[in-house]
């Protein structure tokens, strides 16, 4: 997971959740995602990649060789199953982010 | 409470006012896919406060809501940034501004969590996970 300002930002959300795909096993079945480069503080660059139709984050990638790949695990058919097990960029998490369990809980709407 | 807000790269900029105490999380399907996280945190303008100060966004129809009711969500077509949601009706409608474009997202606090049915397990407690203050 990670709570940095970019990620607040690009997600319109609180976090984003991430995982990164194993090297050489990425593969797009259909579509051609849009891309947005993303200059990191440290001066990398990484390609956002999103749906131009209906902006749903796809993946981002690394401008190294071999590229590295990360899935937005909201987008995942098995996201019910997967754990984070780190948080970055806590300096920058909204102060509520970490513990929901004092909000009410509607099952719907 | 006056909110502005951006887009991550810039092109597409809001303002509007907004109720502090109507922010809500929603957890459902759709807001999974298309915030690619775990939910997403939204805060409705009142009703004829939003301005579009800057850039078009483009929007995508939204069709797949439990009530069958049509959504326009707004979205920005270059850096991919999700900024709102909206409906033809009433006139003017309120916009679902997405907390995370909003400059001042740190002094909001969501009072509710809807289509919680839908939550992933792990979302309500991150304080077993590890935290890194940077990377």
């Amino acid at each position: 997971m990670c709570h940095c300002s970019d990620c607040q930002t690009l997600s319109g959300s609180a976090f984003r959740t991430n995982v990164p795909v194993a090297s050489g096993t990425f593969a797009l079945l259909n579509g051609e995602p849009k891309t947005y480069v993303k200059t990191g503080d440290s001066g990398n660059q990484v390609t956002h990649a999103f749906c131009g139709d209906c902006g749903s984050p796809i993946y981002s990638r690394t401008s190294t060789e071999p590229p590295e790949y990360s899935l937005r695990v909201g987008t995942l058919d098995q996201r019910a199953e997967l754990m984070p097990a780190r948080q970055i960029w806590c300096s920058s998490a909204l102060p509520w982010a970490m513990d929901l369990t004092g909000l009410a809980q509607n099952p719907r709407q | 409470m006056k909110v502005t807000g951006s887009c991550h790269c810039g092109k597409i900029s809001f303002e509007a006012e907004i109720d502090p105490e109507q922010v809500r999380i929603c957890h459902c399907t759709d807001c999974q896919t298309l915030s690619g996280s775990a939910f997403r945190v939204n805060a409705a303008s009142l009703p004829g406060t939003f301005v579009l100060k800057s850039g078009t966004p483009k929007t995508y129809i939204k069709t797949t809501a439990d009530s069958g009711t049509h959504r326009s969500h707004g979205f920005c077509a270059d850096c991919g940034t999700p900024l709102w949601a909206t409906s033809p009706e009433p006139n003017p409608p309120p916009y679902g501004l997405r907390v995370g474009t909003l400059d001042r997202r740190a002094e909001l606090k969501p009072s509710r969590q809807g289509w919680y049915r839908s939550a992933l397990a792990w979302s309500q407690d991150l304080s077993d996970v590890s935290r890194i203050e940077r990377q």
